[in-house]
């Protein structure tokens, strides 16, 4: 019994951008670490997203795409060179090399993420409603 | 989000050798002819029941998992409580349609 229809699409959708969110939360926090297990400072993340046939049981209604993480990749741009000798991981020259997040990219990619996920919730909100509107035919 | 049954709860009388010989006079009737079915409409009320019960399972389930921190899906344990709500929903109009139609029978003129 599927009564809201495309409600494991949306389901879906609200998964990945939820992990996209993550990212980027994970990015806005190490946005000063200069030490990682890899060495060298901490390097972006970032997330791709790719679609996902979702059956129906049964038959009933057609196929429709999902969507998944495709990859989370990492950001390879050299991070910006700062001369502070008193840090800890500064080079012989009084170098630091800072994470190559961009505060602003990531202030961007939280909007996005966010509001994609209240269009997704949106959508929720509306199959459910039809649901129940249907039920009131004949009334 | 329903479980698959175990494939080892398959009846074993559902599974019979495809050339296996056929019974002796399979099509007589065992008994009157009047008799009721047994997927009638009870059984498929019967089975509505239990659809609409397994979605309320499923979403307490869900919403366990995420009070008990073993997952972190909670817009899967609302989604699920929804389509419980829905389905529970659905179930009451169909009892309120028997209901209006058996006081429809009852106020009948003989």
């Amino acid at each position: 019994m599927n009564l809201i229809s495309g409600i494991d699409v949306t389901a879906s959708a609200l998964n990945a951008q939820k992990t996209r969110l993550d990212i980027v939360a994970q990015n806005i926090a190490n946005a000063q670490t200069t030490r990682t297990p890899n060495g060298g400072p901490y390097q972006r993340q970032t997330i791709s997203f790719e679609t996902e046939l979702i059956k129906r049981q049964g038959g009933a209604g057609a196929s429709l795409q999902g969507i998944k993480i495709a990859t989370i990749g990492t950001d390879r741009t050299p991070g910006q060179q700062v001369y502070n000798p008193q840090h800890p991981d500064a080079g012989a020259d009084g170098l630091v090399t800072m994470p190559n997040v961009n505060l602003s990219y990531e202030m961007v990619d939280l909007i996005t993420a966010s509001r994609a996920y209240e269009a997704n919730l949106a959508v929720a909100k509306n199959a459910r409603q039809m649901a129940l509107k249907t039920l009131q035919i004949g009334k | 989000m329903v479980p698959i049954g175990n494939i080892s709860a398959v009846h074993p009388g559902a599974l019979t050798r495809i050339d296996a010989p056929l019974p002796k006079n399979p099509l007589t009737p065992s008994g009157p002819l009047t008799a009721t079915p047994h997927d009638g409409f009870g059984q498929v009320l019967d089975n509505l029941v239990a659809s609409v019960s397994e979605k309320q399972d499923a979403a307490q389930v869900a919403t366990r998992k995420v009070l008990l921190g073993d997952s972190d899906q909670l817009h899967q344990s609302v989604i699920a409580m929804q389509e419980a709500s829905v389905a529970f929903s659905m179930m009451v109009e169909v009892r309120n349609k028997l209901v209006e139609s058996y006081q429809e029978l009852m106020r009948m003129q003989v």
